[in-house]
């Protein structure tokens, strides 16, 4: 609640500083910049799940988009971000942090993902959208902070990597109660590790049931749900934690699988990505 | 009895029959009291009050005894020392012996107080408590809680102990949090650290003072308008610095000086642990030379540079020297100049500011003996520049890079002494010269606060 909550105020925000800027209309016209970065953490030593998601998901949007970005990596990404939300975009003089901001940022320059949606698929997209922000989300905070294994062995070093003595330590703890806190106010800092597996196991099953054998989730042609989707579960496919019981639950539905591998060859594994509507036709 | 009026012998009479004659008078000190010792330990006190027993006549009694009297006032243990002189009584006594009483009230166990203050263009409110004379030698426990009119707020606990030797030497630690707000700059500063600091006179009125920093600063945006360059640097950073600062001051007074030197050199090893290195060299020099009167001419100069210590380690805006506003280079903003980014200062590593004033009593001296007498007109002319320059090899060619864009102001107005150590200035000034990118203020400027240019 609290966290849409922010959504909505940092969108509202970019519209008053794009209509301050008194070129409302010319922004929206304004072609997208050859140098927009997308600023992130490092990839290899420092990233954590939620943040490696959402990162994957803004990438996988852009690419979708057939929008050209840069990724650039920063220790302090987060406390660079407007909102403290990872990863954020700089684009001309404008800096949006975390997909929905970044989806309505671009919608307003008239390049959006969802005009072949009617108004219900628009609602259901939503819907599953904050199914999977929500509980995915959340399920990576909680294995990352919450689980002592992982905590010790993968959180705290990697958080606490970019850091010297003393601060490695003390930031660490500072940022466990920040997201414990997060935690307790939606409830789940209650859970145990098997609900939180459980809960999981539920959201993919749903997930998967809308997919079916399809590899996008609407009218065979992506949306911003494919890219949330992709952002997660290729990130708890692909990162190594002590428990691996997160990836087994993720594997044991095929089909979220295989539209991710899909996703993967088609949006990261060509040197420019093309327009959507091009990777549309070529699957069908 | 005190008898400070009598303090200077009449040296031209030589003759031995003139009965005034102080240092004629033997006098030998037998006995010293010190009532109203509380805590204070003994031994300092003995080793204060010592010296008196080398009185060998009358005059040299009274002054000791005053000279005394000022080290105790200066322990930090007593409010008030009261000083008594009477012959000696008693079996032992002889005819010239004397017995001398210092009166001494202890400072209370726990002192408190709401203070003001005054800093560079922000006023703040200081809640503190002190604990005097904590262990019996002048030692002083203290903590401080600022709340300023920017934002920013702090506390600070500090422990001082003075070691009571020849050079004055005081040895301090403390801990501290600071908030900062740099809207000229964009950013937000916490700082909390530690410090460590001994400090001592060399010669009389040279103070060294060899201090260890480490900070832990959070850098944050100011808003969502923050330039980019500056939002890079957001974040968490450890500095830890060695410094060295030497302070000479024999000016007759802090604000409105009628003669005298102020030198002030400051130089910084950061790098010692944490991710922020640099070397760090700053310099303060002002010269009053009084003209007529109550006309002073005053020069000042004031010079920075630094070094990146390795690729490893970084500097952060909030490390750089910036310039310009009322304090420094007036007729600009404040750090008006020098580089900016959508008119947000990013600070540089080198820097020069000059300024030439003179003072001057109001016209025609209205208020004379009162109001007129904390108040002053100044005329002045500013100069420097500032810059991330890339030196050449030779001197010739370094002063050449220093002096090009250099920028100018001039300009006059009036200046309000508060107190003993800060200064209102309002002036009218006008940018002479400046450069692309400067943020220059031609008109009235209004400044308070206690370093100024």
């Amino acid at each position: 609640m609290d966290n849409r909550k922010k959504n909505i105020l940092s969108r509202n925000k970019i519209h008053t500083q794009m209509s301050e800027a008194g070129a409302y209309t010319v922004t929206t016209l304004e072609p997208w910049p050859s140098d927009v970065k997308l600023y992130q953490p490092y990839e290899v030593e420092q990233i954590l799940l939620q943040d490696q998601a959402n990162s994957l998901a803004v990438q996988v949007f852009l690419r979708m988009c057939g929008l050209e970005f840069q990724v650039e990596m920063r220790s302090n990404a987060e406390h660079m971000s407007p909102s403290g939300k990872l990863p954020f975009i700089k684009c001309g003089a404008f800096v949006v942090a975390d997909l929905d901001p970044i989806v309505s940022f671009i919608a307003n320059k008239g390049i959006n993902l969802t005009d072949h949606l009617d108004a219900a698929q628009k609602a259901d997209m939503r819907a599953y959208m904050s199914l999977a922000n929500n509980i995915l989300g959340n399920a990576e905070l909680y294995i990352s902070w919450c689980d002592e294994n992982v905590l010790n062995e993968v959180t705290c070093p990697r958080y606490g990597s970019v850091y010297s003595w003393p601060l490695n330590t003390l930031l660490t703890w500072r940022k466990q109660k920040q997201v414990t806190k997060k935690l307790t106010a939606l409830g789940w800092i209650t859970k145990t590790l098997d609900e939180v597996y459980e809960d999981v196991d539920h959201c993919c099953n749903a997930l998967s049931e809308r997919l079916g054998n399809h590899l996008y989730f609407f009218n065979d042609r992506c949306t911003e749900l494919d890219a949330v989707v992709f952002g997660h579960v290729f990130t708890l496919l692909t990162t190594p934690l002590p428990d691996n019981r997160l990836a087994s639950i993720v594997r044991s539905y095929p089909n979220l699988v295989e539209a991710c591998q899909f996703l993967e060859k088609a949006f990261f594994q060509k040197p420019t990505a093309k327009t959507t509507d091009d990777d549309g036709d070529n699957f069908n | 009895m005190q008898t400070s009026e009598r303090n200077n012998p009449e040296t031209a009479a030589e003759t031995a029959d003139v009965p005034l004659q102080l240092s004629n008078i033997k006098a030998l000190v037998e006995k010293i009291n010190v009532e109203g010792l509380g805590r204070t330990k003994d031994d300092l006190v003995i080793k204060t009050i010592k010296e008196l027993f080398e009185a060998k006549d009358f005059q040299q009694v009274v002054l000791k005894s005053q000279e005394v009297r000022t080290k105790l006032e200066k322990l930090g243990c007593f409010k008030t020392v009261g000083v008594f002189i009477d012959t000696s009584k008693g079996e032992d006594a002889t005819s010239s012996g004397l017995e001398i009483t210092f009166t001494v009230k202890e400072l209370k166990r726990v002192l408190g107080g709401i203070n003001t203050l005054v800093g560079n263009n922000e006023g703040s409110l200081v809640i503190g408590s002190n604990l005097p004379n904590t262990f019996g030698r002048g030692e002083k426990l203290q903590v401080e809680y600022t709340y300023g009119t920017k934002q920013s707020k702090g506390f600070n606990g500090m422990f001082v102990k003075p070691l009571h030797n020849k050079a004055n030497s005081i040895l301090t630690s403390s801990f501290y949090q600071q908030n900062s707000e740099w809207a000229s700059s964009g950013y937000h500063l916490c700082e909390q650290g530690i410090s460590l600091d001994a400090s001592f006179d060399s010669v009389p009125l040279l103070r060294h003072s060899v201090q260890w920093e480490g900070v832990w600063r959070e850098l944050s945006c100011h808003s969502r308008t923050t330039t980019f360059p500056v939002r890079e640097q957001a974040g968490h950073s450890l500095k830890s610095a060695l410094r060295h600062v030497i302070h000479y001051d024999n000016r007759d007074s802090a604000v409105f000086s009628n003669r005298g030197t102020l030198f002030r050199m400051v130089q910084e090893l950061a790098g010692l642990g944490g991710d922020v290195g640099f070397v760090k060299h700053e310099l303060t020099y002002q010269l009053n030379v009084p003209i007529t009167n109550d006309v002073v001419l005053q020069g000042s100069f004031q010079g920075g540079f630094m070094k990146r210590l390795n690729d490893e380690k970084m500097i952060y805006i909030c490390d750089r020297f910036f310039l310009g506003g009322p304090h420094t280079i007036r007729g600009f903003e404040q750090r008006g100049i020098g580089p900016q980014s959508d008119n947000q200062a990013l600070g540089a590593q080198t820097y020069w500011a000059a300024g030439l004033h003179l003072f001057t009593p109001l016209p025609f001296k209205p208020g004379h003996g009162g109001l007129g007498d904390i108040l002053r007109t100044h005329f002045f002319v500013n100069a420097g520049n500032i810059d991330n320059f890339n030196f050449g090899n030779n001197i010739k060619e370094s002063a050449r890079i220093l002096t090009d864009r250099y920028r100018l102001s001039y300009g006059m107005g009036l200046m309000l002494r508060l107190g003993t150590v800060a200064r209102i200035e309002l002036n009218y000034c006008v940018p002479l010269k400046c450069q692309r990118g400067d943020r220059t203020h031609h008109g009235v400027q209004v400044a308070v606060g206690v370093q100024f240019l």
